[in-house]
C-alpha cells in the first residue's frame, strides 16, 4: 500500500463562505427578523419558517452584524413590553393579577421561541462580547418594563399583600394564581423576589402578628393563646409550601415566633390561673407540651420554662418538707416525695419530651429541698422499714424492685448519707431480730443496690448482720443436736449471736430472767464458748421476744407473743396473784422507764390487757398493783403484745443519734486529710478544705470549721505541721 | 416507521429525505426547531426546508445522523465521501 500517494491526492480545504456584496444586506435581514419577532408577540407565529429565521440570524452574526441584531432585539422587545405594560395597567381589580399572569406566560413562550431562533448568536456572539444571553435578557426586560414600572410595582405588591391578609382572616384565595405570580418573581432573580416581595411581606406580617398577639393575650388564657399561636405558625408554614419560596419559611416562622411567642414569653409563663405553674399542678400535658414545642423555637424559651418549673418545684418541695402535718408520719412524708417525683417525671416525659436539661433541673431541685429537712435520712429509712415489714407483702418481685429503685433514687439526693446509714442499721437490726421482714430477698436486693451506689464499706456491716443471723441458725441447730435430749420439755430457746461491731450498739441492761430461762441460757453459753474460745457473750435482754402459753380464768387458752421484759413480768404471776410495782421492779431488776413502758403495754392497752391494774389510770405510779386479768378475751388464739416497732425518734433520741454521727465523722475527716496530705506533701488551707469536701461528698457534706478543727488536732498529734514562713501552708510529716 | 416518528428534510433542489426523528435530533438546531414552543411551520408539518443546503450534502448529513444516533441498527457501515461532489 502506498500511503503517501493516497495522502497527497486527498485534501480537505476549509469551507469558504460566499462573500456578501449587498450593503443593505444587514438591514434586510434584520427586517425579516424584526417582523418575525412582532409576529411572535402577536401570536401569529404559525406561518413562520424556523429554518429561514435561524439561517438569517446565523448569517447576520457570521457577517459581523451581531451587534445590530442584538440591539435590534433589545429595542423590539422593549417596545412590545411597553405595550403589554399598558394592557396590564388597564386591568381592573381582581383581573390585574390574572392579566399579569397571562401576559407573563405569553412572554415566556415568545422568549423561548426567540431564543431558539437566535441560538447561534447566543452561543457565539454573546459569550465573546460578554453580553447578557437572550433568555436572561428577556427576563431583565420584563422586570424593568413591567414589574418595576411605576404604575405596576406598588400595585402588584399591594395586591399580593392584600390577598395574603385576606387569607389570614379566613378567606379562600386563588392559590394557583399566587403561586404563578410568586414563581415569576423568583424566576426574575432572588433580589427581585426579596426586594419586591419578601421584605415588605415580612414587615407587614410582623405588624399583623404584633397586633393580633396583643389582642389575643388580652382576652385569652395561656392554653388558648398557645393553641392560636401554634395554629398561626402552621398556617404560615403551609402557606409557604403552597405558594412561596421555600427559603421564606424560616424567615416567616421567625417573624411569627418573635411576635407571638418571644415578645410575650414571660407574660404567658406567669399568667394567673393558666400559666405554667397551673399547668404543672393540674397535669395539663397537652398544654405544657405545646408550650415546650413553641418555646423551643425562640432563644431563652426553654430556659424560661425550666427556671419557672425549678423555682416552683423548690417552693412546693420546701413547703412539703417543712409542713409539720406531713412530718408527723414519716412514711406518708416519703410517699409524698415519691409521688411528687413521679408526677414530674411523667410531666417531663409526656410534655417536655424527656429533655435532659429538665431532668437535671428536677434532680437538683429535689436535692435542694430534701436536704432542707435534717430528718430526711431518718424518714427515708423509716419508709423502707415500713415497706419491708408489711408494705411489700404479697407484692410481685418486679414491683418490689421498682419500689426499692425509687427509694435508691431518693437516697441519691441525700447529702448526709452517713446519717441514713446509721438509722438504716438500727431499723434493720430491729427487723432482723424480731423476724419481721417481709422478704429476705428484698432485704438483700436493697443491700446490693446500696453497695453499688456507695461501695463495699457502706454495706459491709449490714452484710455482717445477715451473716450473724445465718450463723446463729446453724449454732442453734448444733446446740439442739448435742443437748436436745436433756432439754426435753423445758422452754425452747432461740439465740441470735450478734457480732458487736456490725450491730448498732446498745447499752447492756440488767434483767433477771426467770430461773428456767437462766439455766437454759447458761447451758447455751457454755456450749458456745466451748466451740468459740476467746469470745465474750452478753445477753441483750432489751431486744428479745418470747412466746407464752397462758390459761385465763374461764379456761381460755391463748398464746402470747411478748418482749423478754414482758415475759419476765408475766412469769412472776405464776407464783403470785397480785404484785405491786415495787415488787415487780425488785424481782426483775428492769430499769424503771423500760419497766413502766412494758407494764403499760400489758395492762393499759385495750384488747391486749392481760394484766389488770389498780387503780385503772393510764400512767404507772410507784404504788400501783397488778393482777392477772382473768376476764381477758381475744378473738385470736395468738395475741401479739408490744412488738418493738421502729418509731420516729423522740427529741432526746434524735440529739443522741446526731451526736454519734458527728463523732463518727471526725475520724473520717481526719483520714481524708491524711490521705490528701500524704500524696500532696504540701498544700494550702483553702485547697485542703476543697479536696476534703470533694472526697467526702459521697457520704456527707463536710463543715469547713470542723475540717479546720481536725487539722489543728492532727497538728497537735504531729501528723502535720504549719509552714514557718506561710501560716496558711501545711506540710505532711512522715 | 410511523409518520409521527419521522421528519422530512428537504434540500435546496427539492429532494426529500425522510429519516427517524431521533436521528434528526442529533442536531441541536433541528432539535430546537422541532421542539420550539411556538407554532412554527416546521413543527406543524413535520418538515424542514434547507434552501441553502445541496442535496448531496444533505444526504451525507442524514447518513451522519444515522451513524451517531442511538438507532444504529439502521445505519450504513461506512460513509463514503466523494470529493468531486463538492
Amino acid at each position: 500500500m502506498n500511503n503517501n500517494q493516497k495522502k497527497r491526492n486527498f485534501q480537505i480545504e476549509a469551507f469558504k463562505h460566499k462573500v456578501v456584496v449587498d450593503p443593505k444586506y444587514a438591514d434586510k435581514t434584520w427586517k425579516i427578523l424584526e417582523h418575525a419577532i412582532h409576529e411572535i408577540y402577536n401570536h401569529n407565529a404559525s406561518g413562520l419558517s424556523f429554518e429561514e429565521l435561524y439561517r438569517n440570524a446565523y448569517n447576520m452574526v457570521l457577517h459581523k452584524f451581531g451587534e445590530k441584531l442584538y440591539s435590534g432585539l433589545v429595542s423590539t422587545m422593549t417596545f412590545h413590553l411597553k405595550e403589554i405594560s399598558k394592557v396590564i395597567e388597564a386591568a381592573q381589580g381582581g383581573l390585574f393579577l390574572e392579566e399579569l399572569n397571562r401576559k407573563w406566560a405569553d412572554h415566556n413562550k415568545a422568549l423561548q421561541m426567540i431564543r431558539d431562533i437566535l441560538m447561534y448568536m447566543d452561543r457565539t456572539f454573546i459569550p465573546s462580547t460578554h453580553k447578557t444571553p437572550v433568555h436572561e435578557l428577556g427576563l431583565n426586560l420584563w422586570r424593568d418594563n413591567i414589574i418595576r414600572s411605576s404604575k405596576i410595582q406598588t400595585r402588584l405588591l399591594n395586591t399580593l399583600l392584600e390577598l395574603i391578609l385576606r387569607e389570614r382572616t379566613g378567606e379562600v384565595i386563588n392559590r394557583g394564581l399566587m403561586r404563578n405570580i410568586i414563581k415569576m418573581l423568583m424566576d426574575l432573580g432572588p433580589s427581585v423576589y426579596q426586594e419586591d416581595f419578601e421584605k415588605p411581606f415580612l414587615e407587614v406580617s410582623a405588624n399583623f402578628y404584633r397586633v393580633e398577639s396583643q389582642q389575643f393575650i388580652e382576652c385569652c388564657d395561656c392554653g388558648d393563646y398557645l393553641k392560636k399561636a401554634e395554629r398561626r405558625l402552621n398556617e404560615e408554614i403551609e402557606r409557604v409550601s403552597h405558594y412561596l419560596d421555600a427559603k421564606s419559611e424560616a424567615k416567616i416562622t421567625n417573624v411569627v415566633e418573635q411576635e407571638m411567642i418571644a415578645n410575650h414569653m414571660l407574660r404567658l409563663v406567669h399568667m394567673e390561673n393558666s400559666g405554667l405553674v397551673n399547668m404543672l399542678l393540674d397535669d395539663k400535658y397537652e398544654d405544657s407540651g405545646r408550650m415546650y414545642s413553641l418555646f423551643r423555637r425562640v432563644s431563652n424559651g426553654l430556659s424560661t420554662i425550666r427556671d419557672v418549673m425549678t423555682s416552683h418545684i423548690r417552693e412546693t418541695g420546701k413547703q412539703l418538707v417543712t409542713d409539720p402535718e406531713k412530718l408527723k408520719d414519716p412514711v406518708e412524708f416519703v410517699q409524698c416525695l415519691l409521688d411528687e417525683k413521679d408526677k414530674y417525671d411523667k410531666i417531663i416525659s409526656l410534655a417536655f419530651s424527656n429533655d435532659k436539661t429538665f431532668q437535671n433541673a428536677l434532680n437538683s431541685s429535689f436535692e435542694f429541698f430534701i436536704n432542707l429537712n435534717p430528718r430526711s435520712p431518718e424518714f427515708i429509712s423509716l419508709f423502707v422499714d415500713d415497706k419491708l415489714r408489711k408494705g411489700l407483702k404479697g407484692v410481685s418481685e418486679e414491683d418490689i424492685e421498682i419500689v426499692l429503685d425509687k427509694v435508691m433514687m431518693l437516697f441519691r439526693y441525700l447529702q448526709e448519707k452517713d446519717v441514713f446509714e446509721k438509722y438504716y442499721k438500727q431499723h434493720l437490726a430491729k427487723r432482723l431480730l424480731s423476724g419481721k421482714t417481709v422478704s429476705d430477698d428484698a432485704e438483700r436486693s436493697l443491700i446490693v443496690k446500696l453497695k453499688t451506689e456507695c461501695g463495699y464499706q457502706f454495706t459491709s456491716k449490714l452484710e455482717g448482720m445477715f451473716t450473724d443471723m445465718k450463723t446463729s441458725q446453724d449454732t442453734m441447730q448444733g446446740f439442739y443436736a448435742t443437748h436436745g435430749s436433756e432439754l426435753g420439755d423445758g422452754p425452747t430457746l432461740v439465740v441470735q449471736v450478734l457480732t458487736t461491731g456490725s450491730w448498732p450498739t446498745q447499752p447492756s441492761v440488767t434483767c433477771n430472767l426467770p430461773s428456767e430461762m437462766s439455766v437454759l441460757c447458761e447451758k447455751f453459753r457454755s456450749y458456745y464458748l466451748g466451740t468459740h474460745t476467746g469470745r465474750r457473750l452478753s445477753w441483750q435482754t432489751n431486744m428479745g421476744t418470747a412466746d407464752l402459753k397462758a390459761t385465763f380464768g374461764k379456761g381460755q387458752k391463748h398464746e402470747l407473743n411478748v418482749s423478754t421484759y414482758q415475759m419476765c413480768v408475766l412469769v412472776l404471776f405464776n407464783n403470785a396473784d397480785r404484785l405491786s410495782y415495787k415488787e415487780i421492779e425488785q424481782a426483775t431488776e428492769i430499769p424503771s422507764s423500760d419497766l413502766k413502758r412494758c407494764l403499760q403495754s400489758l395492762a393499759c392497752v385495750k384488747g391486749k390487757n392481760v394484766l389488770r391494774k389498780e387503780p385503772m389510770s393510764k400512767d404507772i405510779a410507784e404504788d400501783d398493783a397488778f393482777l392477772v386479768n382473768e376476764k381477758f378475751t381475744s378473738k385470736f388464739y395468738k395475741v401479739k403484745i408490744g412488738t418493738v416497732v421502729a418509731q420516729k425518734e423522740s427529741e432526746p433520741e434524735k440529739q443522741e443519734t446526731r451526736q454519734r454521727v458527728e463523732e463518727d465523722r471526725k475520724p473520717q475527716i481526719e483520714a481524708a486529710i491524711v490521705r490528701i496530705m500524704k500524696s500532696r506533701k504540701v498544700l494550702d488551707h483553702n485547697n485542703i478544705i476543697a479536696e476534703v469536701t470533694k472526697q467526702l461528698q459521697s457520704r456527707f457534706l463536710a463543715n469547713p470549721s470542723e475540717i479546720k478543727k481536725r487539722i489543728e488536732s492532727l497538728i497537735e498529734r504531729e501528723f502535720l505541721e504549719r509552714d514557718n514562713s506561710d501560716r496558711r501552708l501545711y506540710r505532711y510529716l512522715a | 416507521m410511523r409518520k409521527e416518528d419521522t421528519v422530512k428534510l428537504i434540500s435546496a433542489e427539492g429532494y426529500e429525505f425522510i429519516i427517524d426523528k431521533k436521528a434528526a435530533m442529533v442536531s441541536q438546531t433541528i432539535r430546537n426547531m422541532l421542539t420550539s414552543p411556538g407554532s412554527f411551520a416546521e413543527t406543524q408539518h413535520g418538515e424542514v426546508t434547507f434552501p441553502e443546503i445541496s442535496t448531496v450534502i444533505l444526504e451525507k448529513i442524514c447518513q451522519y445522523f444515522l451513524l451517531v444516533s442511538p438507532i444504529r441498527q439502521y445505519v450504513l457501515s461506512r460513509i463514503w465521501i466523494n470529493p468531486k461532489a463538492f
